[in-house]
């Protein structure tokens, strides 16, 4: 899990440099890496941080820049094993993009672990807390320096453990008409709503357009 | 290591917004799961979200993301796992920055 937990180290970095710029304290930037670990919607929220602090639009910006996870927590949660509901924080808290990824494909091959999904998650959460507290302390130094991780292509591992998982997950013809329709969606979305509602738009079209065809086949097939 | 009230209060705020969009999905599916259209969307929803997700920075980079994704694609089916395909993968935009295709 490091490997795809360094997606969000440029990124980390990047938002510890903006906090610093907008005034936090390095404790304030790293402990809202720790508890709201989403680094869309924590930089989202930058974008309106200012005195004297709009809560109500933080919350909504936050909640609706995090909705995606609404859709892969659905997707998730009939995998894992049944657990009390205060067993179930732990769980939402560590549902971030890529130790989603990596874990429903786990799941889906049968290798699924409910430790691995929590260690991951933590591991994950310790590289993007770190990444933007030392963002934070080397701002305006040799960190804040996009262009150094860009030239290692550090700015694609985010995207390409999205890539890797979907080959994994790839099912041959099933899959291939729901997953046109959700990247039309999703390329449709962002053009026409913006931010990152382009997530949620795709998953939701190319899942419920699956599944229509998927129920219209059996019914035919059971008639 | 200073904080002021006013922050720390926003910094609360913000993680109870992610924690309630990260934990509405887990807790829908209590009541939603058992549905046949809901099932039968979950089983395609990973596959869409993930190509969603992938597909708007690779549209908006270009060039060396696409490049990128043909090369983590084929190495994760040609050698058959999650690291040589992401190693693939970076590795190829990095040399395609390196070698001045952007």
């Amino acid at each position: 899990m490091i490997l795809p937990g360094l997606a969000s180290l440029p990124f980390g970095i990047g938002f510890g440099v903006a906090a610093a710029q907008k005034g936090l304290s390095a404790f304030e930037t790293t402990l809202m890496s720790v508890t709201v670990m989403a680094g869309t919607s924590q930089m989202v929220a930058l974008d309106i941080w200012a005195q004297p602090l709009p809560l109500i639009a933080l919350a909504v910006s936050v909640f609706v820049a995090n909705l995606r996870y609404f859709v892969m927590g659905a997707a998730l949660q009939p995998h894992l094993p049944p657990l009390p509901w205060y067993l179930q924080p732990p769980i939402w808290y560590v549902t971030v993009d890529q130790n989603w990824a990596v874990n429903i494909a786990e799941y889906r091959r049968g290798h699924g672990d409910l430790g691995k999904f929590l260690g991951g998650g933590f591991v994950m959460a310790c590289i993007w807390s770190g990444s933007t507290l030392a963002g934070h302390l080397a701002a305006g130094g040799v960190l804040s320096d996009p262009t150094a991780a860009r030239r290692l292509g550090l700015d694609f591992v985010g995207v390409a453990v999205f890539v890797v998982v979907a080959t994994i997950l790839f099912r041959g013809k099933r899959d291939l008409s729901p997953w046109a329709v959700a990247i039309a969606a999703a390329l449709a979305s962002r053009w026409l709503i913006g931010g990152n509602w382009y997530i949620v738009v795709g998953g939701l079209a190319g899942g419920l357009y699956g599944a229509m065809r998927d129920l219209r086949a059996s019914n035919v097939g059971q008639s | 290591m200073s904080a002021s009230p006013e922050n720390l209060i926003a910094i609360l705020v913000m993680a109870l917004a992610a924690t309630m969009a990260k934990g509405g999905g887990y807790f829908a599916m209590r009541w939603l799961g058992h549905h046949r259209v809901v099932a039968a969307m979950l089983d395609h929803a990973p596959g869409a979200v993930l190509v969603s997700a992938a597909i708007v920075p690779i549209m908006n980079t270009g060039g060396a993301f696409v490049v990128g994704a043909i090369a983590g694609a084929i190495a994760t089916r040609k050698a058959g796992g999650f690291t040589p395909g992401l190693f693939a993968a970076v590795g190829a935009v990095a040399l395609a920055r390196w070698s001045g295709f952007d």
